[in-house]
């Protein structure tokens, strides 16, 4: 199979209207290979649901998916942001 | 480090002004949304259309207009066998209505205030986002240097090729075509794929720290970013934004 992704960009609605603030931004240390890449930058896989995985390592980073009628999310690595106090 | 944005975002109804033809397959959405609450030049909206049988179908597309407008634009380009683009292109009228949820995608925005130099890259409709930077630059008067490299298949194809041609300030501004395909008669412009060589003449040296933005497909966004690695630009400094292949 041909590796056809686009990237974080594309679940920025999503996750902004669930969260209430911008994503793409947070800064994402990989649990795997340790990598910190921003969430725009994590490759995009479209299924079912959609799958952002590292871009170093291809290690899922976060999953977008529906289960029994309710969208579940679910993150992986350390997601760190910040804002001026 | 990430900017946490505090950032209400929620399905709102907008309603299509005008549609302007941009080439044979791509159009403008000049659109009204009551309570648009501005956006940063080079994020996007998703669209979602729904019909009359509740089926609903959702896409995102670039945000094209500067912020400094009070319309939205949006310029979408038509995807064979696509499920929305098709629709937005070829069947939507003044009056027509659909939602809009965003603006979203801090990463990928620029603003005066950000500063420069840009290096602004687009494949096909990977111009759009760029645009709306270029227009804001030009909205406040900026001369921020800016390096535009546009690739597209044909001269046809080209998105903003008059625009990109007057835009103002000129000081400062550098706008380069390729066409990939179909080059326009006479044409002693560049005529291949994005290499090594066309961005060594166009952009700024890493010594110059340049805040670069790509856009298009998928696999052009990935060349053209290892392409600018290796040669010696900060990874960092690359803001990239691929589309496609989800059926546009």
């Amino acid at each position: 199979m041909t590796d056809v992704h686009t990237d974080g960009n594309g679940v920025a609605g999503l996750l902004g209207e669930l969260l209430a603030m911008e994503v793409t931004a947070l800064q994402r240390r990989c649990h795997s290979c340790g990598a910190e890449n921003p969430l725009a930058a994590h490759r995009a896989y479209h299924g079912a649901g959609v799958v952002l995985r590292c871009p170093a390592c291809a290690d899922v980073a976060l999953r977008i998916g529906v289960r029994d009628d309710a969208l579940v999310v679910e993150w992986r690595g350390t997601f760190t942001g910040q804002r001026p106090r | 480090m990430g900017r946490l944005i505090p950032h209400r975002i929620a399905w709102r109804v907008a309603t299509v002004r005008e549609v302007v033809v941009e080439s044979p397959r791509a159009r403008t959405l000049v659109l009204e949304v009551p309570d648009w609450p501005g956006h940063r030049a080079g994020q996007h909206v998703d669209v979602r259309l729904t019909a009359e049988d509740g089926y609903q179908a959702q896409r995102s597309y670039s945000i094209a207009s500067a912020p400094e407008l009070d319309t939205l634009e949006l310029t979408v380009e038509l995807v064979d066998d696509g499920e929305v683009s098709p629709y937005l292109v070829q069947e939507l009228r003044a009056g027509d209505v659909f939602e809009v949820r965003g603006p979203v995608g801090g990463h990928f925005s620029w603003a005066v205030a950000d500063g420069g130099p840009l290096l602004l890259v687009g494949g096909g409709s990977g111009l759009v986002p760029l645009m709306s930077m270029l227009r804001h630059r030009g909205a406040r008067a900026s001369a921020v240097e800016a390096h535009v490299l546009a690739s597209a298949r044909s001269e046809q194809d080209a998105l903003y090729r008059d625009e990109l041609q007057g835009l103002e300030p000129r000081a400062g501004l550098s706008v380069a075509w390729t066409f990939t395909r179909t080059p326009p008669p006479g044409w002693s412009g560049y005529a291949r794929r994005v290499d090594a060589a066309m961005l060594a003449d166009v952009a700024p040296g890493p010594g110059e720290r340049p805040l670069i933005f790509v856009c298009g497909p998928t696999p052009f966004v990935e060349a053209v970013a290892d392409l600018l690695v290796d040669a010696g630009h900060d990874p960092r400094s690359i803001h990239a934004e691929r589309f496609g292949p989800t059926g546009g």
